[in-house]
């Protein structure tokens, strides 16, 4: 615990470090404030921001709401439809033969290239949005899910034959609680690839969203802004993903760490 | 994936599936049931493409598209590597180090651009800075990891055999290390690729990404952007498919118990 | 490929007369003491006030319970922890960290999995500087030695853990040690292949002369393989006894004077 707390406190201090630094360095003129908005004007401009808002009116609350909102509503309809269709392909090898390069493909594809299609497709509203970021997530816990239940450990399936148990009650008794882990690591991962998605895809044609705002503060010079939105992007991301991880945690207890699943 | 080689009936079963799917889709657009203008079959798509655009155009871009990619990328992973490692094996490094790549690591390459144009202006620079970042938090992350989990045993190992300080990194260290490594240059790798589609999406003047918003804000034949995006699709695949082969012959032949 | 019981003894060693040193201690370890800060404050004593000396190309066994830093001692004399006091010697110069002359075997084989047999082998010829020929070639001669040239190219995932542990026997040697260390490097290992590479072993020892500090925890196996055997007693690790093993070699399990000295070490280690 001690050498916990005394890594925290030396990462703290680094980081006040640099922070000083950073300060004095533009207050002496060695760094462009423009280019490095110095903490006390990154402070500033996110008191603004949560305030009176960028562009007025809009607040970082609402910028992050709506950035929210979006991933939200593609997320879950690519949970939606990604765990059955998983459970299904995952449960016949003939049907995970068949699809296995179709998917791999498809998850290849960059999912931000597929902007301008679905543009031409939706136009250039929320739905645009929520489609790509469905897209991202659909193959990610796809494929996650098909692997979860391919590769269930051979021995816990012999154990559970010689009880007796087969087909579809071996199936839900078995495969699918010890595929659960590898499912919940792709529901992350999935999150994580829709945070990503949605970040660039309101960087064109929106003014709303996080993403949006970033750009739209470029315009107009307000570095500091930019500053605040990406580090508000980042914190998000870190929350989502340790409050995934922490979710796995209490509901599957018995799983052990899967942070070095490969694929 | 493991080192099981494709069997003979997988492939076959696999090109099958594929081959159907497309078939459904060409299918699907001759008679009607999707509209052409809206989602061409392949062959309209081929050939919209092959109208509207020339050889040259598509290579043009297409070199452009790989050029910043292996660059962005063979610097973001040296450096990765570089970082990662030196902080794995040097504590104080480390403790300096970390902290500031954990803070930094949540926030998507993409989510630097603004910045990045602000630092380096809408050029090349800009660009090679983002996919830069995306194959470098990846590969910094993983070298870190890497180092850290190295089996002390090894290390004791070759501290009989003479071995301590700089050459005890290089000669046994490292090697250690090299699995988890190959997964994060792997990862890092696909990344660079997708931000790459994305900066040049939004910010560029040549490359993949941009043919394909041009052809939308042109208004032309969505068949080109269908080509620009299974193009790009596939050469993430192939790329990715070579990297896996590179890592099974030097790592895979060694690694696990 | 050896078998137990195969080897042929050119004629048996010449074992040292119980309790009189006749030759010149090659190992000295004097007065060692080890101490670790234990994590309630104050002090761990591991080893406590060690004098021992052995012989050059004597094989000595240190057996003892679970903490009673048999381990430990032998990780001092290989130079990869410190004592807290004491000194150590190896042939006059005093010992100051690893790789001046003491070569390992570990329990675990710790050989380098990047490597086939032959490239872990030849790693350890890397330090006298020879030329890539001349390396393979005395690298090959090791693996015979231990009776795996046939697996000169494999890689340690591909070989079983006794194949493992003789290719570390050979990468020890390769470094042309002067002293060999072993912590309970059979350990790992199903009963057979243990008494196999006992077996080896003593065949190995036979054909290069080396002084020998072998860590176990068996009985049996301190008493096929020592010229001595050194008893530690743990909380704190000192020596409680020494036993000289007189016995020719080969030696056999059925011997009544193997059991008899069997019993009195066990007597001793269970009192």
């Amino acid at each position: 615990m001690n050498a916990r707390l005394a890594r925290a406190a030396s990462s703290l201090a680094v980081i006040a470090v640099l922070l000083a630094a950073w300060e004095l360095a533009v207050g002496y003129g060695l760094l462009k404030a423009y280019q490095f908005p110095p903490p006390s004007k990154i402070a500033r401009g996110f008191v603004e921001l949560s305030l009176t808002g960028f562009p007025t009116g809009v607040s970082l609350w609402t910028h992050t709401g709506v950035t929210i909102w979006r991933v939200l509503q593609g997320y879950v309809a690519a949970i939606l439809l990604a765990v059955p269709l998983g459970l299904l392909i995952g449960a016949l090898p003939v049907l995970d033969k068949l699809s296995a390069p179709l998917i791999v493909f498809c998850r290849s594809v960059a999912t931000l290239s597929l902007l301008p299609l679905v543009i031409v497709w939706f136009g250039a509203g929320e739905l645009t949005k929520v489609v790509l970021i469905g897209y991202g997530c659909f193959w990610t816990m796809l494929s996650n899910v098909i692997a979860g239940v391919r590769y269930v450990d051979p021995v816990l399936v012999r154990a559970a034959r010689s009880c007796g148990l087969q087909g579809p009650e071996l199936y839900r008794e078995i495969v699918l609680p010890a595929a659960l882990p590898r499912i919940f690591a792709g529901a992350r991962m999935a999150l994580g690839v829709g945070f990503m998605v949605i970040v660039g895809a309101e960087m064109i044609g929106t003014i709303q969203g996080l993403g949006a705002l970033i750009m739209e503060a470029r315009t107009f010079y307000r570095s500091e802004i930019t500053i605040v939105g990406m580090l508000v992007i980042g914190l998000l991301g870190f929350l989502i993903s340790s409050g995934l991880a922490g979710l796995e945690r209490v509901l599957m207890p018995w799983a052990g760490n899967l942070d070095q699943v490969r694929r | 994936m493991s080192g099981t080689a494709l069997r003979s009936n997988d492939l076959a079963l696999g090109l099958i599936g594929t081959l159907a799917v497309i078939l459904l889709w060409e299918t699907s657009v001759r008679t009607g049931l999707i509209d052409p203008a809206v989602f061409p079959s392949p062959s309209l798509a081929i050939a919209a493409a092959s109208e509207r655009l020339t050889a040259r155009q598509l290579g043009e871009n297409l070199s452009w598209s790989l050029a910043r990619v292996f660059s962005g990328f063979a610097l973001g992973a040296l450096a990765g590597v570089l970082v990662g490692v030196l902080a794995g094996w040097y504590r104080r490094f480390g403790l300096v180090v970390s902290p500031l790549v954990e803070l930094l690591r949540p926030i998507p390459p993409l989510a630097w651009i603004p910045l990045a144009i602000i630092w380096f202006g809408l050029g090349e620079p800009s660009k090679f800075f983002i996919i830069f970042l995306g194959a470098f938090f990846p590969v910094v992350t993983a070298a870190y990891q890497g180092m850290r989990s190295v089996d002390p045993m090894l290390l004791r190992a070759g501290q009989t055999m003479g071995l301590s300080g700089v050459p005890l990194l290089l000669r046994v260290a490292i090697p250690a290390a090299a699995p988890d490594l190959a997964t994060g240059l792997r990862i890092g790798w696909g990344l660079s690729f997708g931000v790459l589609v994305a900066a040049e999406l939004i910010a560029a003047d040549r490359g993949l990404g941009y043919m394909i918003i041009a052809e939308r804000n042109a208004g032309g034949s969505v068949g080109v952007i269908i080509v620009g995006i299974l193009l790009i699709g596939a050469l993430n695949l192939l790329t990715d498919a070579a990297i896996g082969v590179a890592i099974r012959h030097w790592v895979g032949r060694w690694h696990g118990s | 490929m050896s078998c137990a019981g195969d080897i042929s003894m050119r004629e048996p060693d010449a074992t040292p007369q119980a309790g009189r040193r006749t030759r010149a201690p090659f190992i000295r370890i004097e007065a060692v003491h080890k101490a670790f800060a234990a994590r309630q404050g104050g002090e761990l004593m591991v080893l406590d006030s060690i004098d021992l000396d052995i012989a050059e190309n004597e094989f000595v066994s240190l057996i003892g319970r679970s903490g009673c830093g048999k381990t430990t001692l032998l990780n001092i004399i290989a130079g990869l922890d410190a004592a807290t006091s004491g000194r150590i010697a190896i042939g006059e110069r005093p010992v100051t960290g690893p790789g001046q002359g003491q070569g390992v075997v570990f329990q675990q084989h710790a050989l380098f999995p990047w490597l086939t047999a032959l490239g872990n082998v030849s790693f350890g010829f890397r330090k006298a500087g020879l030329p890539l020929e001349e390396r393979r070639e005395r690298s090959l001669e090791l693996l015979r030695l231990v009776g795996l040239e046939a697996a000169a190219n494999k890689y340690p995932r591909e070989m079983s853990g006794g194949m493992q542990q003789r290719v570390s026997i050979a990468r020890a040697l390769a470094l042309d040690p002067q002293i060999l260390l072993m912590d309970e490097p059979f350990g790992a290992l199903d009963e057979l292949t243990r008494i196999e590479l006992q077996q080896e072993l003593l065949r190995i020892w036979q054909a290069r002369r080396k002084t020998v500090v072998f860590v176990t925890h068996s009985i049996d196996e301190a008493l096929m393989l020592s010229d001595r055997i050194v008893l530690l007693a743990p909380n704190p690790g000192r020596i409680q006894r020494i036993f000289e093993v007189p016995m020719p070699r080969p030696r056999s399990r059925t011997e009544p004077a193997f059991n008899a000295l069997y019993d009195e070490i066990w007597s001793e280690l269970s009192s």
